[in-house]
């Protein structure tokens, strides 16, 4: 029933999808959100609300455990002056609304999560390690009360870390272990003094978000013109990644691997030649 | 075009603002030029490229093969048959057989900035050489202790004749033709240094980018840079005027007063302020004392302009592969090997976070970028194409696809608005506001045979 009034009012549709935005109604918007077509709601004119609706698209199957998260380049493809992204980006960092962290899958790929979700992350890391009966969990209290909040950067470096943790009590190497056992800190590659912030659980998102992308451009290109239809490209379904091929598209379009070309039956997808 | 001339005849529009006006619909309007041609006698592809800064009659150019080439670009050397393109041939070419010429590539070739008798050149041969124009020959020489990667002369020095070499030693050396010596070393990169520019507002400031991904800020009659700069210190476009400053500095003063000095940005002047003021707040005695117990310990005590070196910010995440400094002195455009390309604001060493939209950067070799005269149009070299990006939007303006292979370096001559772009295929392209091919009928003994063929062949 859903699917059919959005096929013959897309703009109806629309309209619909920005009241309940502005309701703050987000559980009812799941349902709306999968059934709408990438096609139709393309381009948002405000970061927050690209943000938002973004991230109410997440996929939410048993295989990803992960909370939603939008990567940059989703943001780009989806608003169309990428320095209004970043300037809001930065305002809403600086304010403690979201958080920003660098992945391991590219050269320049960030993930922007929202603060709430983050710590919500982090509480199921800490009660699994709770279930395991493992001791001195202290260290992911004083890591949520004091790091978090006032380093907002992406990466931090070790004798800042050690005097932010102190603050909440006696520091031991042992507490850094834990932090990167759990997956909230990664060594930085060049410098052995430097940690990645990171989103705990990841790994197997991330995998599946790197095959999924390699997936998504071997099958364009082994087509005779490299190119499909946005609609029939966004039914297919991937083999190797959990995140849907929604996701994969905004991702791919923002980094520019491929172009997208508006014809008089639609929107074409095209591999981008440069 | 005449409405314009006749304004400012009548003193509506006054000189400047005509000019300004005429030069910016002419940049709007660059394509590649179908009436003027370099023949390009290089073998190899063309590294650098520089007009000459007093009558921007000359471009220079320096290529893989070892050899450098001058070329007239305002006289012509010949013309084609119907007299529609100019072609222009070097004046002279140095290559491997000349006897001090270099054995490798060159990666950089610049004027002497006085006048063009004398140029300079570095090489993958550890030598940088420079040149007499008239008599082409070598009259002085500097061995590096690796392979040179960029060469730079103040183009507003009055007091120094220092040429700035970036070699893969993670030394800066700074070379004096007066003398014929190396005058000293400025070291604080932590890899070799790929980019190498001197400030257009200051002749004792360099700036220098390294294959560490960090951009420094030399004043070479101190020790030690002055400031690195860190992509994560961020402002929102241009800064605010004088009057509300005030209240954002108080801000930014705040954040950075919780994170500890020895990873935070700043000069060292600065930082020695954050120490003392960290001191008088609230912290437990014993992480202050151990704090700066492991500071005193890591620096013994060292020379306030070598703090710096200790300073690990990045501005990008891989090499940083071109600098360009805009004519006013004010904004510094970056390239790195991450694909990325930022403005930097020097005066305040924030990020702008204007975002040019860039897929990928070659980021092998170091590129040469171009900037308007009037800063708001920038030109960078992109894989095999040249973009033309508008300063403040970070929007594609256009794009020049013309060259076969990868484009490394671009030059802008302000005078005629003309582009040059030099290539791995060998080629130098001009890129110039289109001429009408009616304008050149009336030159040349070809004059008469050139209207004529223009028109129909019928025999009506």
């Amino acid at each position: 029933m859903n699917k059919k009034i959005t096929e013959l009012e897309p703009s109806t549709s629309r309209k619909r999808r920005r009241d309940e935005e502005s309701e703050a109604e987000l559980d009812n918007d799941d349902d709306d959100s999968q059934s709408l077509s990438l096609e139709e709601n393309f381009t948002f004119s405000d970061t927050l609300m690209a943000l938002r609706m973004m991230r109410s698209q997440f996929p939410r199957t048993e295989k990803v455990t992960v909370q939603p998260f939008v990567l940059r380049s989703q943001l780009y493809s989806s608003l169309k002056d990428r320095t209004q992204v970043d300037m809001e980006l930065e305002s809403l960092r600086r304010d403690r609304v979201l958080r920003i962290f660098k992945l391991n899958t590219g050269q320049d790929d960030h993930a922007v999560m929202f603060m709430d979700d983050y710590i919500n992350q982090i509480e199921r890391v800490v009660k699994r390690m709770e279930d395991k009966k493992q001791d001195d969990i202290r260290v992911f209290e004083w890591f949520k009360i004091h790091v978090i909040q006032s380093k907002l950067d992406t990466s931090i470096g070790h004798q800042e870390l050690f005097s932010l943790l102190s603050w909440g009590g006696k520091v031991r190497e042992e507490h850094i272990s834990q932090l990167i056992n759990a997956g909230l800190l990664i060594r930085q590659l060049i410098d052995q003094n430097m940690y990645w912030f990171s989103i705990p659980n990841i790994g197997s998102v991330l995998k599946g978000l790197s095959q999924g992308r390699k997936e998504v451009l071997s099958f364009l290109n082994r087509r005779k013109y490299k190119e499909m239809m946005l609609v029939s490209l966004e039914k297919k379904r991937l083999r190797l990644s959990p995140l849907d091929m929604r996701f994969h598209l905004r991702d791919l379009i923002g980094s520019g691997h491929l172009k997208t070309i508006q014809t008089p039956s639609g929107l074409i997808v095209k591999i981008a030649k440069d | 075009m005449w409405k314009e001339i006749k304004e400012r005849e009548f003193g509506n529009v006054r000189p400047n603002l005509f000019s300004s006006r005429i030069s910016k619909s002419r940049v709007s309007s660059i394509q590649l030029s179908n009436y003027k041609e370099i023949l390009s006698s290089h073998r190899g592809s063309v590294n650098s490229l520089q007009v000459d800064l007093t009558e921007s009659r000359y471009l220079l150019a320096g290529a893989s093969d070892a050899s450098v080439a001058v070329y007239d670009i305002q006289r012509a050397t010949d013309h084609d048959e119907r007299n529609l393109i100019a072609k222009h041939k070097p004046l002279f070419v140095l290559n491997k057989q000349h006897e001090h010429g270099h054995k490798y590539a060159i990666s950089s070739a610049i004027w002497y900035p006085i006048d063009t008798g004398l140029f300079v050149t570095g090489s993958y041969d550890h030598h940088i050489n420079v040149w007499d124009t008239n008599t082409t020959q070598v009259v002085m020489n500097f061995k590096m202790p690796g392979k040179v990667y960029r060469t730079a002369m103040s183009s507003i020095a009055r007091s120094h004749m220092l040429v700035a070499a970036g070699t893969e030693d993670v030394q800066v050396r700074l070379c004096d033709i007066a003398s014929g010596a190396f005058a000293h070393t400025l070291s604080g990169h932590r890899d070799g240094v790929m980019s190498l520019e001197w400030s257009t507002s200051s002749e004792w400031v360099l700036i220098t980018g390294g294959c560490d991904g960090a951009i420094r800020f030399w004043d070479i009659r101190r020790a030690g840079c002055f400031r690195v700069l860190d992509q994560s210190c961020s402002q929102f476009g241009r800064r605010q005027p004088l009057l509300l400053r005030p209240t954002t500095n108080k801000v930014t003063n705040f954040v950075r007063l919780k994170s500890s000095p020895a990873s935070q940005s700043s000069s060292a002047k600065v930082r020695a302020h954050h120490r003392k003021s960290a001191n008088g707040s609230a912290l437990k005695p014993h992480t202050v004392g151990r704090i700066s117990s492991l500071v005193k310990t890591a620096k013994q005590r060292s020379h306030p302009g070598m703090l710096s070196s200790h300073d690990r910010a990045t501005a990008h995440y891989g090499v940083v592969t071109g600098l360009k400094v805009t004519g006013d002195g004010m904004y510094l455009l970056s390239a790195g090997s991450d694909s990325r390309l930022r403005l930097w604001d020097i005066e305040s060493g924030c990020n702008t976070l204007v975002n040019f939209e860039t897929t990928r950067l070659q980021s092998s070799k170091a590129i040469q970028m171009a900037v308007t005269q009037d800063s708001t149009l920038a030109f960078v070299p992109c894989m095999a194409i040249t973009k033309v990006f508008d300063i403040w939007s970070g929007q594609t303006k256009s794009t020049f696809r013309g060259h076969y292979e990868n484009v490394n370096c671009c030059c802008y001559n302000a005078l005629d608005q003309e582009l040059y772009t030099g290539g791995n295929d060998r080629q130098i392209l001009v890129w110039s506001p289109p001429k009408f091919v009616s304008d050149e009928t009336g030159e040349g003994k070809n004059g008469k045979a050139a209207a004529t063929d223009d028109q129909d062949n019928w025999s009506d």
